[in-house]
């Protein structure tokens, strides 16, 4: 089958299910179009016709199913109504078409990039004018490198169950997940996953890049509930490390240390540098924060953390257990 | 609207563009083969063969009245569509299509700049208008990017790039160094999640991107911006924030894999047992000496024993000033 054979047996499908405000059934439709009349088999032309009803969908298209009213129950047809198809007719000024060819590039070479630019044919086919495709001072790229994307954002738009093997960091293998997915999310230019994992019977954050080959929707669309209210962003956040309930007093070098110094709850001038007052959570994690500046950073208190300091200070100089 | 390429259609790429070109026709009577190939990308033998395969489908029956009719034989290579059939509007935006530009329109809300704010108001609005049930799909993405948390830095940015005048920065580097300097603003940049400003540094005589979250000091000049003509604005493909410096190979332990996940590489190896293989660029060595300060014996440099011995002498520097004369 060509491209062009297809294309002209989904557009005749489409006139076929816009001609008439009955539904039409599907033994009608197998006879008014040539491709279905051909088909070899029953089961060859049913095949076909699901196929092709789905990429309507897919593609936007509300393909209606009319369930029959003889009590009995089965399909009676299928019809999509003009006022469904349609786009609502929207105005948009000269600065909106402006920002909307912004918008239009921010997908570029990334996994919504061809979705953006046929939006922009429907939005333009409106008449109200071409979307303007011009520098205008800022420029914004979303990228989904991540192969999984477009299978977790189907899952997440379709409420289907995912399966994938997941990596975690310094894991020696992948192992299987099964996750009831919530939404996708970017947060400092990675993507995420928040769902429910079945088999922990908790919400979970995923991260895309740890997804270890394809992703795969199973089950049926709508097979279970988001939960009301749930904040995606806040649960990733959440699932990174935050200040804690301890403090450090470290000395810092003039001009130096803007890291802690942004950290700092106060900032005192202590001689020719500062004194800072910065809290923390975790000993070994600040120690690391701070180590890594060298003598430009000073811990005073506490001695825990102190210690840890000089203790790696210590393995980094060449000497001690490493 | 331009594309970076053109690949070869599907048929659900095909039938896309023949629903939205009927329609666009009929808001564009009298257009040009020509003019119509050049607005929706593709030749015009392309745009003719869809224009053949659009008048021989219609309702079922194929009747003389059934059949989309569209004039395209003229000299002058004008189109007129005489009969749309249910063509005559575009199709309703696809939850894709619908999520693409309404989650875009989001983040360029969240991102100081010139753009215009009342339009970015009016589009996205009128989108969500038009989306209806599609809507729900940008409802299950959410973007989010770091930006200055600073108001003053946000003015001063968005005013020097509207009224193109020079900016004075306090800027600390990756070095965590504050340096002074004066920019000439290009564009504000939102790449991996964050925002820059991308400007001409007059300090460094280059193109240069600031982290508009460390920037602590914005103030607008009152001098107009002159970036020069050859200034050559960053590359926003794959790699547009991989640092220029000669690459270095480390052995990273399982506790420290995460260096491979939040720095640009360009390449990782597994080496069994949750260890990695990386190669990263790096384009200052004193971040490699605090990263290794800070990481201690979880990485291994693989093949720059002089970075080590920097390493060492920090290290000697430091416990020093704790008193400890290792």
């Amino acid at each position: 089958m060509s491209q062009k054979d297809r294309t002209e047996r989904l557009l005749n499908l489409l006139f076929a299910l816009m001609a008439s405000a009955r539904p039409v059934p599907k033994h009608v439709l197998r006879e008014a179009i040539d491709a279905y009349r051909e088909s070899p088999s029953e089961e060859a032309f049913e095949r076909m016709f699901e196929r092709d009803k789905d990429e309507l969908r897919s593609m936007g298209v509300p393909v209606e199913t009319v369930e029959g009213s003889d009590g009995v129950g089965g399909v009676e047809g299928y019809r999509v109504a003009a006022d469904a198809y349609a786009l609502p007719a929207v105005d948009f000024t000269a600065d909106e078409l402006a920002v909307l060819g912004l918008a239009a590039r921010v997908w570029e070479q990334a996994s919504l990039g061809p979705a953006a630019q046929r939006a922009v044919q429907k939005l333009e086919a409106l008449g109200s004018g071409a979307v303007v495709d011009g520098p205008v001072g800022i420029e914004t790229r979303i990228a989904t490198a991540e192969p999984s994307f477009p299978v977790l954002l189907e899952a997440v738009r379709t409420r289907r169950v995912v399966r994938f093997d997941y990596r975690k960091p310094g894991e020696d293998a992948p192992e299987p997940r099964e996750v009831q997915p919530w939404g996708v999310a970017s947060r400092r230019g990675h993507w995420y996953l928040v769902g429910h994992d079945v088999a922990r019977g908790a919400a979970r954050v995923f991260r895309l890049s740890r997804v270890v080959g394809a992703a795969a929707v199973y089950g049926e669309p709508g097979s279970y509930d988001v939960p009301e209210g749930i904040n995606v962003v806040g649960m990733i956040a959440a699932s990174a490390p935050r200040p804690g309930a301890l403090t450090a007093r470290i000395r810092v070098a003039s001009g130096r240390a803007h890291g802690l110094r942004r950290r700092a709850e106060s900032t005192t001038p202590d001689g020719d540098g500062d004194l800072l007052v910065v809290p923390y959570s975790d000993d070994e994690a600040m120690a690391a924060d701070v180590v890594g500046l060298g003598a430009a950073a000073v811990v005073l208190e506490p001695e825990s953390l102190r210690s840890a300091v000089v203790r790696r200070l210590r393995a980094a100089a060449g000497q001690g257990a490493a | 609207m331009s594309s970076v390429s053109r690949v070869p259609d599907t048929a659900a790429t095909r039938l896309s563009r023949l629903l939205a070109l009927v329609p666009w026709l009929t808001a564009h009577e009298g257009v040009t083969i020509d003019e119509a190939a050049a607005h929706f990308d593709v030749s015009p033998e392309q745009l003719q063969n869809d224009l053949w395969l659009l008048i021989c489908t219609g309702r079922p029956g194929h009747m003389h009245g059934d059949l989309v009719d569209i004039q395209f034989w003229d000299e002058d290579g004008r189109i007129t569509v005489l009969d749309a059939q249910t063509l005559d509007r575009p199709l309703r935006l696809s939850p894709d299509e619908a999520a693409s530009l309404l989650v875009a329109l989001r983040v360029l809300a969240q991102v100081p700049g010139p753009h215009d704010r009342v339009a970015l108001a009016g589009a996205t609005s009128k989108l969500e208008t038009a989306a209806g049930e599609a809507l729900a799909a940008a409802d299950g993405v959410t973007v989010t990017v770091d930006t200055t948390r600073d108001p003053a830095v946000s003015e001063a940015v968005t005013r020097a790039l509207a009224e193109s005048r020079r900016l004075h920065l306090s800027y600390v580097g990756s070095l965590d160094e504050r340096t002074e300097r004066d920019v000439d603003p290009m564009r504000v940049l939102t790449l991996e999640g964050r925002t820059y400003l991308e400007a001409w540094c007059r300090r460094a005589e280059a193109v240069r991107t600031f982290r508009l979250d460390r920037i602590e000091r914005a103030e607008l000049l009152d001098v107009a911006a002159e970036v020069p003509e050859d200034a050559a604005p960053v590359d926003l493909g794959a790699g547009a924030l991989r640092p220029e410096g000669a690459p270095v190979t480390l052995a990273l332990a399982p506790e420290v894999a995460w260096i491979a996940e939040e720095n640009p590489v360009d390449s990782v190896t597994d080496l069994g047992g949750g260890r990695l293989r990386v190669v990263m660029p790096v384009a200052d060595e004193r971040w490699l000496v605090r990263l290794l300060l800070r990481v201690g014996s979880s990485v291994t440099v693989l093949d720059r024993p002089d970075v080590l011995e920097r390493v060492r002498a920090e290290a000697r520097a430091a416990l020093a000033a704790y008193g400890d004369d290792a």
